[in-house]
């Protein structure tokens, strides 16, 4: 602190003109962040207004806040199953990412074998993927199963576009374990899986943070899948649900109004939680 | 790999000596050490830590190999078929029809430069206003150390990466709310009644996915500007620089290598993964005129049921994001070193 102060003090002369600049500075961010927040304002806003006013006064303010189209999604549009089915498929994706994701990553940390650098650069090219590309063979794979119509389909196929991207984010941080702890339980008489539980585990925490509420909006946010596997209500997710709003013949746009905000706040939610892990998720996954 | 290397001097000394059951013979930790020692030579030692690896990874090689590998190899077959479930259930061999088709459909071309245009615009986009807000706030948060001063960036840091938090679908509903022509603010406030989405239809995506991917350049950028040492920032101002000066010839060059591999992934992400915002928003409409090609896969599988034209769509969409992705690799080597 006293080293910044003294070199700041040792700039005297730009002090008042940083002063206007700081001030241009601050103003053009909030601006900027007036900008980014403007749709999603726009939307909670016009969610709390019955469909004629929507048409009728499109930039008064609210007069009468109503919840009306948030009982609709319940009454009209199943999202009590809807939701219940987009946390299954969000829970199962983070499951079997972590799980294999997590055992994965150790492996090719702290034991690589002949192959694992081009598994794992093999990997890497695997995200680049196009996933609306492996929906046509998937598609067949869980007919051919009898899966589709299922959540498994929708999980398996999230899953698997996942994984690899929570390998490779999921890597790094087991490099940061010290070898020797390790090293100290396998003296001990841990096997390598007892010390991938017990003490691996636990040092590479924040990473797991970070790849399961990755895994969770990658669950939470996907539409591809539900859209190509499922077309019964009971195996349809928020994202494929909201669509149904939206017919050929009439808009909802009440109703998908505040499908839309209900579906963003537990992604908004777990992301202003743990924005420092989304942001290391960002930083290490690219 | 020489196993006694590995361990704590005080330990690898013992073991060296071999005659750690002699010394010590009660001990569990001695019995292992003797264990470790005589039984794994160095050769078995390192051969019985590759089999771990590789069955620590073995669980997550049979998913993807499952669920990734064997399905693009069927692809690859089912492209060389004709099948169109709606028609036959019957497959047939077809040769290279399905590509000739491919190479001949103007649908095809056009879908393919929609995507470029849509990828080099919305990446443009997301890469100038992300790396403008990310060194403004990062020159906020090294000059303002004082709490509300930190209060405040953080403030902005939370706004910024709303979008990103905002699920695709849901971003896409929020746009088409904002430039409806009857009741959207857009033309509310520009006193006009442009159906945007209709008229404008690839722009408006474009600014739609925009705004949802800038907050992921933004901090990358904001991480990469607040990583340079301060100390370079006070030699330029002692030299007079003002503040574009400092971001032409000291910000920007140093930063150049984590902005050219952040442009080129997103550039790759947008080029293969754009489906949702173009879906909800236009559909890939009107007509043909924002069908992407995610999209264009997509529609040829589930609503002209022609899986083979789809296979050998998919099969090239599969093949330029392996390109991409290697050059994506090249980049990421060549800008680390």
């Amino acid at each position: 602190m006293s080293v910044l102060a003294r070199s700041m003090s040792s700039l005297p002369r730009s002090r008042g003109r940083l002063g206007w600049g700081r001030l241009g500075i601050v103003a053009v961010l909030i601006a900027a962040a007036v900008a980014t927040l403007a749709p999603f304002l726009w939307l909670f806003v016009s969610s709390l207004k019955t469909e004629a006013d929507i048409f009728a006064k499109p930039l008064s303010a609210l007069h009468a806040p109503t919840l009306t189209n948030y009982a609709s999604l319940f009454q009209q549009f199943h999202f009590a199953v809807a939701t219940l089915n987009s946390v299954a498929i969000s829970i199962g994706v983070v499951v079997i990412s972590v799980t294999l994701g997590g055992l994965a990553a150790y492996g090719f940390s702290r034991y690589p074998f002949a192959g694992s650098r081009l598994l794992l650069t093999g990997l890497l090219i695997t995200r680049m993927i196009t996933p609306a590309a492996l929906v046509v063979p998937l598609y067949l794979i869980m007919n051919a199963l009898g899966l589709l119509n299922s959540l498994i389909s929708i999980i398996l196929g999230i899953a698997v576009l996942n994984l690899p991207f929570v390998i490779w984010v999921l890597r790094p941080f087991f490099d940061t374990v010290p070898h020797e702890i390790e090293e100290a339980g396998l003296i001990d008489g841990l096997s390598p899986l007892g010390v991938f539980w017990r003490i691996a585990l636990r040092l590479a925490a924040p990473g797991l943070v970070t790849v399961a509420l990755l895994s969770f909006i990658a669950g939470w946010t996907d539409l591809l899948f539900p859209m190509s596997f499922t077309t019964t209500p009971d195996a349809t997710p928020l994202t494929s649900g909201l669509l149904q709003m939206q017919t050929g013949y009439k808009i909802y746009w009440g109703s998908l109004m505040a499908g839309g905000v209900y579906i963003t706040l537990p992604t908004l939610i777990l992301s202003f939680a743990l924005q420092k892990y989304l942001i290391q998720g960002m930083r290490l996954g690219y | 790999m020489n196993a006694a290397r590995k361990l704590p001097p005080s330990l690898a000394g013992e073991g060296r000596g071999g005659a750690v059951t002699v010394s010590h013979p009660g001990s569990r930790r001695d019995r292992v050490l003797a264990r470790i020692f005589h039984r794994s030579l160095p050769q078995g030692r390192a051969r019985a830590r590759r089999l771990t690896g590789l069955g620590l990874a073995l669980p997550a090689l049979i998913f993807v190999f499952a669920f990734m590998v064997y399905p693009v190899a069927s692809l690859l077959l089912l492209s060389f078929q004709e099948y169109s479930p709606l028609r036959s259930a019957v497959t047939s061999f077809a040769g290279l029809a399905n590509y000739v088709w491919l190479v001949g459909s103007d649908l095809v071309h056009q879908s393919i430069w929609v995507t470029v245009v849509f990828t080099a615009a919305s990446v443009a986009i997301e890469m100038v206003i992300g790396l403008a807000i990310a060194v403004l706030l990062a020159k906020l948060v090294v000059e303002l150390r004082s709490r509300p001063g930190r209060l405040l960036t953080g403030l902005l840091g939370g706004v910024f990466i709303l979008p990103f938090a905002t699920p695709a679908v849901a971003g896409a509903i929020a746009w088409k709310t904002l430039l409806h022509p009857q009741f959207g603010p857009v033309d509310a406030l520009l006193h006009t009644d442009i159906a945007w989405f209709a008229q404008f239809p690839l722009a408006s995506v474009i600014v739609a996915d925009a705004w949802k991917m800038m907050p992921f350049v933004l901090f990358l950028m904001f991480a990469a500007v607040l990583s340079i040492e301060p100390e370079q920032y006070e030699a330029a101002r002692l030299d007079g620089a003002n503040g574009w000066q400092e971001f032409r010839y000291l910000t920007f060059p140093l930063i150049l290598p984590v902005v050219a591999v952040t442009a080129a992934f997103r550039a790759v992400d947008a080029f293969t993964k754009i489906f949702d915002t173009v879906f909800v928003t236009t559909g890939g409409g009107p007509a043909t005129d924002t069908q992407v090609f995610p999209l264009l896969i997509w529609r040829t599988t589930f609503d002209y049921l022609n899986f083979g034209h789809a296979s050998a769509l998919a099969v090239v969409a599969i093949i330029v994001s392996a390109l991409l992705g290697v050059s994506l690799l090249a980049i990421r080597r060549a800008s680390s070193t």
